[in-house]
C-alpha cells in the first residue's frame, strides 16, 4: 500500500487537532484488542501522548508465574534425576509424568495469559510481547518445559521496552531460546550454526545483510551457552571459543554480546525491526524503503530504544493515516480477547472452550509453526477458519452448556467464579443499553460499537429490519439484538481493525 | 469471460459478490447456484460414483468398552463390576465369550447380517486419562509423547487432494460437530472442509444468522484488492456451501425414518450429503455424554441405543440408496473406563476399548483379541490393538491411500475390511 505521506513526513507526530474519537478508537484496536467506548472517551480526553504512556506504562505489566508452572520448576530436576534411574519402566514412567506435568503447566500458562492479556491494563504490553515474540520466536512444541517459556515471554517484556541490542543479549541468554536454536548443543569443537542465522536473518537485520562466513564466524561466538537442569542460564567457559573472528569485516575475540553490538552497528538493522513492527501492526505488505529509511534514522538517533520506536509509531501521522484505518485483518488472539473486552467477559479457563478455538482458528499461543513465527495476514483466513471464528463468535453469545463439561472441566470453571472471573459468554444484561433503543439506533450503536471505520448503511439497515420484524415483545427484541450482535462479530468488517 | 452467463447467472465471485451489492441478494438466485459454483458441484454430479468415503463417529467423553461389548464368561468381569456388570443372559451374543449391550439390538442385526466387525481392546502405548490430551492423541494420530501440529483425516486430504485445484468450492471433509473444525481436520495445506452444526435445534437462528451474513458480506467495500473484499468473497464462499448443503439436508426424503436424536439426524443429513453425490470423503459426526463417572447404567444403555439405532438407520438408508459399498463408518472414543467400577455406581477415566467399523464390505465379527482382565482394584487395560492400525487399514484397505502418508508406522494392517 502506498502511504498517502512523503517519508519525511510521515513520522512527525500527529498534529493534536486530528486527535478524536476516530484516531482513539485507531489506537486501542491497533495497539491492544479492541476500542470500548468508555476506553475511547478516557483516550480522547487524556491526548495521545498521555494515552500512549497508559497503554504501554513503565514497567509492563507482568504475568505471574502461574501455578503449575512453578510447580514443574521446582520438581522437574528431581524428576529428570529419577527418570535416569531404576528400571526401564520406572525410567519410562518417570519420563511420562515429567511430560504430563510440561503439558498441564502449558496448558495453565496459555490459558493465564490469555486472561492476563485481556485486561485492560495490559493489553498492549501484551500485544506488544506477542509481537516480540514473533520476532525472538520460540515454541514450546520443542522446548517442553513451561517455565522456561514463561520466562522467554519475562524477558520479552522486561528488556522488551529499553534498548534492542540489550533485548537481544538477554534473548540469547533465555534458556528457552538456547534449547530452541540448539546453542545447548553448540560445542567449541562444533559450533551449531542455527542461532547465529536466525539472529542475523529473523531477530536482527533480514536475508541479504550478512554472509555465510559471517554466521560461521558469529556462531563460534555464542559457543558455552548452556541451560541449567532446573532451567537458568549457565555460561561455560570452557565450552567458549575465544579465538579470534571476523564478523562483518571486523576482528577481534569476540564474546557473543560482541556480536550482537556489531549485528546492531550495521545499517540495516535499523529498519528491520521497523519493518516487522510495521508489517504487524500497520499493514501485512512491506512499507516502501524510503519510508522504513527515515524510520530507521529516527531510530538509530533514539539509540534503538524500543520504547523511543513505540512512541514514535503509534504516536506517528503515518500510523494514523486514512490508507491503514480499518484494513488490518486480526490474528485468532486478538479475535478472541476483542470479544472477550467487548463483551467485558472472562476468559474461560478451559482448554477445550478457549485453546480449541484458537487452535481451530491458526494460533495457539506459545506454538508458532516454526521459526518464522506466525505469517498472518491473509494467511490467517480460509473456509475453515472463518468457520471456526464464526463458531467462536456462537459460543461466546449462547449461555455455557454445563451439562456438556465434563468432571475436570466442571471444577476449572468454579475454581475461576471462586476467584470472581465474571460471566464467561454474553449475558442478557451487556444488552440492557441497546434494549431500550429503537431498533435502527440500537444496531446504528452496535455497530459503532464494535466495527472499525465508517459503517456501511446498508449493514446497519439490514440488520435493524430484522431486529424491527420482531416486533415489539421483549424477549423477541433481546433474542434478535443477540443475533445481530453475533452477525456483526461474524461479519468481515469485524475480522478487521 | 467477465460477461454476463447466457443464463444471466454471475460467471465470477467478484460480479456475484457486485450483484449481491446491487441488492440483487443470494436468495435472488434461488435455485440456481452462480456458474463458478456450479463447475464440479451439485449442480453437476461427479463421474466417478465409486469414490469410497469414509464416515468417523466420535463417542465423546470416554465409552465404557467392557459393557459394550462384554466378556460375560470371565468371572474377572463380575468381579470388578459387581453393580454394573451386564448378566449373561441380557447380552446380544457376539460369538461364545462376548455380546453387546442390551441396548444394542439394532447393531446385533448389523452383525448377524455381515455388516458389523469390532475391533476389540483398541488403544496405544503410556494411555493420556485427560479428555483433552487423549482426544488429541486419537485425533492427530500420533503417540503419548508426540505433539503433532496436523490431524489424520489432514494428512490424508494432504496427500489424497494433492494436485487437485486450490479454489474447488466443495468441502472434501465435513464434520457435524457442532464445537467447531475436529483436530482430526488439521491439515498441512488448506482444503475445502465444512462444517454443520450437530442438530436442528437452531435451524432457524442458522438461517436467520446465514441470510444476514450473506446481506453484510455483500456490502461489497469500494476497494475491490483489499481486505474487506477479501474476507467478503471467503465468508461468500463459505455462505454458498453451506446453503446448498442445508438446500441438499432439507429436500432429503429417506425412504424409510430415522429415530428422532439428533445423533441420527446428523447421520441421515451425512446420507443426504452422499445421495447428492458430493465430492467429500469423510465425514465426522459426534454423540457425546459417555463420561459416565456416577449412575452410569441407564445413561449408558440410553447412549448405546441412540448410537445402535442411529448407525442402524443410516446403513439401512445407504442401501436404500445403492451407495452402501462406497461407505465405510467407524467409531472411536478418546479412552476405555476403568473396568473397575467406582464406589458412584459409575466408572472412571481408563484405556482401552472396542470401536466399530460398519460397512456392507466389512469383515463382519470380532477383530484383534480381548483385553485381559486378570487385574487388581483399579488396574487399567492394556491395549492390544494400536489405534493407528486402525487408521492404516482404513486408509490402505479402504481409502486406497498408502497409510505411511497418514500414520508413519509400520502399523500392521487388520482384517476388518
Amino acid at each position: 500500500m502506498n502511504p498517502s505521506l512523503a517519508p519525511q513526513e510521515a513520522w512527525a507526530p500527529l498534529p493534536a487537532s486530528d486527535w478524536n474519537a476516530e484516531t482513539a478508537r485507531h489506537l486501542l484496536r491497533r495497539a491492544g484488542w479492541t476500542a470500548r467506548p468508555d476506553d475511547v472517551a478516557r483516550a480522547v480526553s487524556a491526548g495521545l501522548p498521555a494515552t500512549l504512556a497508559r497503554l504501554f506504562p513503565d514497567p509492563a505489566p507482568a504475568l505471574p508465574k502461574p501455578r503449575l508452572v512453578a510447580r514443574y520448576e521446582a520438581t522437574a530436576p528431581d524428576m529428570q534425576r529419577n527418570a535416569g534411574k531404576g528400571s526401564t519402566e520406572e525410567r519410562q514412567r518417570a519420563q511420562r509424568e515429567l511430560q504430563d506435568r510440561s503439558r498441564v503447566g502449558l496448558q495453565e500458562l496459555s490459558l493465564r495469559w490469555l486472561e492476563y492479556a485481556a485486561q485492560p491494563e495490559s493489553a498492549a504490553a501484551a500485544k506488544w510481547v506477542l509481537f516480540l515474540s514473533d520476532v525472538y520466536v520460540v515454541s514450546a512444541e520443542k522446548v517442553r518445559n513451561p517455565a522456561v517459556v514463561h520466562r522467554h515471554f519475562e524477558i520479552l517484556g522486561e528488556f522488551g521496552f529499553g534498548p534492542a541490542p540489550a533485548l537481544a543479549k538477554a534473548v540469547s541468554r533465555s534458556p528457552a531460546m538456547v534449547v530452541y536454536l540448539d546453542l545447548a548443543q553448540s560445542q567449541l569443537k562444533a559450533p551449531n550454526e542455527n542461532f547465529a542465522r536466525e539472529l542475523f536473518e529473523l531477530f536482527v537485520l533480514g536475508e541479504g545483510n550478512y554472509t555465510e562466513a559471517d554466521i560461521k564466524e558469529a556462531a563460534r561466538a555464542f559457543t558455552g551457552y548452556r541451560v541449567r537442569p532446573e532451567g537458568g542460564f549457565r555460561f561455560d567457559d570452557r565450552q567458549h571459543d575465544k579465538s579470534v573472528k571476523t564478523v562483518f569485516g571486523t576482528s577481534g575475540a569476540f564474546t557473543g554480546d560482541d556480536v550482537i553490538d556489531l549485528a546492531f552497528n550495521q545499517p540495516a538493522a535499523a529498519t528491520y525491526l521497523p519493518r516487522e513492527l510495521a508489517k504487524f501492526y500497520l499493514c501485512e505488505t512491506p512499507l516502501p524503503a524510503a519510508h522504513l529509511a527515515a524510520l530507521g534514522d529516527a531510530w538509530r538517533a533514539d539509540a534503538l530504544d524500543l520504547r523511543a520506536l513505540q512512541r514514535r509509531f503509534f504516536g506517528s501521522r503515518l500510523f494514523f493515516a486514512p490508507e491503514f484505518r480499518g484494513n488490518l485483518i486480526k490474528c485468532p488472539v486478538q479475535y478472541l480477547l476483542g470479544l472477550v473486552q467487548d463483551w467485558s467477559l472472562a476468559v474461560a479457563p478451559l482448554p477445550r472452550l478457549t485453546l480449541t478455538p484458537l487452535r481451530q482458528m491458526g494460533q495457539v499461543p506459545f506454538q508458532p509453526p516454526n521459526v518464522r513465527g506466525w505469517v498472518g495476514g491473509r494467511q490467517w483466513i480460509n473456509s475453515a477458519t472463518i468457520a471456526a471464528r464464526r463458531q467462536l463468535a456462537e459460543t461466546l453469545f449462547a449461555p455455557l452448556d454445563e451439562n456438556s463439561l465434563n468432571a475436570d472441566e466442571l471444577l476449572d470453571l468454579v475454581a475461576a467464579r471462586t476467584n470472581g472471573a465474571g460471566a464467561f459468554t454474553v449475558p442478557d444484561d451487556a444488552f440492557a443499553r441497546f434494549r431500550s433503543l429503537a431498533p435502527d439506533a440500537a444496531v446504528a450503536a452496535l455497530a459503532a460499537d464494535l466495527l472499525p471505520g465508517p459503517v456501511a448503511p446498508a449493514t446497519v439497515s439490514q440488520l435493524s429490519q430484522y431486529v424491527a420484524a420482531g416486533g415489539p415483545d421483549p424477549g423477541q427484541r433481546l433474542r434478535r439484538l443477540r443475533r445481530a450482535a453475533v452477525t456483526l462479530a461474524q461479519s468481515p468488517a469485524y475480522q478487521l481493525c | 469471460m467477465n460477461a454476463p452467463h447466457a443464463s444471466g447467472l454471475p460467471a465470477t465471485r467478484r460480479e456475484f459478490l457486485g450483484r449481491t451489492a446491487k441488492g440483487i441478494g443470494l436468495l435472488a438466485f434461488s435455485g440456481f447456484a452462480p456458474e463458478f459454483l456450479v463447475r464440479s458441484t451439485l449442480g453437476a454430479p461427479a463421474p466417478e460414483t465409486d469414490r469410497r468415503i469414509l464416515v468417523v463417529i466420535q463417542l465423546a467423553g470416554g465409552n465404557d468398552g467392557l459393557n459394550t461389548l462384554v466378556p460375560f464368561e470371565d468371572a474377572n468381569y463380575y468381579r470388578l463390576r459387581p453393580t454394573l456388570a451386564l448378566a449373561k443372559d441380557k447380552v446380544l451374543r457376539a460369538g461364545d465369550t462376548h455380546g453387546l449391550h442390551p441396548a444394542c439390538t439394532a447393531l446385533h442385526r448389523l452383525l448377524q447380517d455381515g455388516k458389523l466387525a469390532i475391533v476389540q481392546n483398541v488403544g496405544y502405548p503410556n494411555p493420556n486419562r485427560s479428555h483433552f490430551r487423549s482426544t488429541e492423541i486419537w485425533e492427530t494420530g500420533s503417540s503419548s509423547d508426540e505433539f503433532a501440529p496436523t490431524g489424520w483425516v489432514g494428512r490424508f486430504l494432504d496427500h489424497a487432494c494433492a494436485g487437485q485445484p486450490a479454489d474447488a468450492h466443495d468441502p472434501l471433509a465435513i464434520h457435524l460437530t457442532g464445537t467447531g473444525v475436529p483436530q482430526s481436520f488439521m491439515a498441512e495445506k488448506s482444503h475445502p472442509i465444512f462444517g454443520l452444526g450437530g442438530g436442528l435445534a437452531n435451524r432457524r437462528e442458522n438461517e436467520e444468522n446465514r441470510r444476514l451474513l450473506e446481506a453484510m458480506a455483500g456490502n461489497a467495500p469500494a476497494d475491490a484488492s483489499g481486505n474487506a473484499t477479501f474476507l467478503s468473497q471467503t465468508l461468500m464462499d463459505t455462505l454458498v456451501t453451506e446453503k446448498k448443503v442445508q438446500r441438499v439436508i432439507g429436500d432429503y426424503r429417506p425412504s424409510s425414518p430415522y429415530p428422532g436424536s439428533t445423533f441420527a439426524s446428523s447421520l441421515r443429513s451425512i446420507a443426504a450429503l452422499i445421495a447428492a453425490r458430493l465430492p467429500t470423503r469423510v465425514y465426522y459426526a459426534t454423540l457425546s455424554g459417555f463420561d459416565t463417572h456416577s449412575g452410569q447404567g441407564p445413561q449408558h444403555a440410553n447412549l448405546l441405543t441412540q448410537l445402535s439405532e442411529g448407525l442402524a438407520a443410516f446403513q439401512k438408508d445407504l442401501e436404500a440408496l445403492r451407495l452402501a459399498d462406497q461407505v465405510l463408518t467407524m467409531t472411536f472414543s478418546e479412552f476405555g473406563r476403568r473396568p473397575s467400577e467406582n464406589e458412584s455406581r459409575g466408572t472412571d477415566h481408563g484405556t482401552a476399548a472396542p470401536l466399530f467399523v460398519m460397512g456392507s464390505k466389512v469383515k463382519a465379527g470380532l477383530h484383534g483379541t480381548a483385553p485381559d482382565l486378570d487385574l487388581k482394584r483399579n488396574q487399567d487395560l492394556t491395549f492390544s490393538t494400536d489405534f493407528r492400525q486402525v487408521y492404516a487399514t482404513a486408509m490402505e484397505q479402504w481409502m486406497q491411500c498408502p497409510s505411511a502418508a497418514v500414520v508413519p508406522g509400520p502399523f500392521a494392517p487388520l482384517g476388518f475390511v
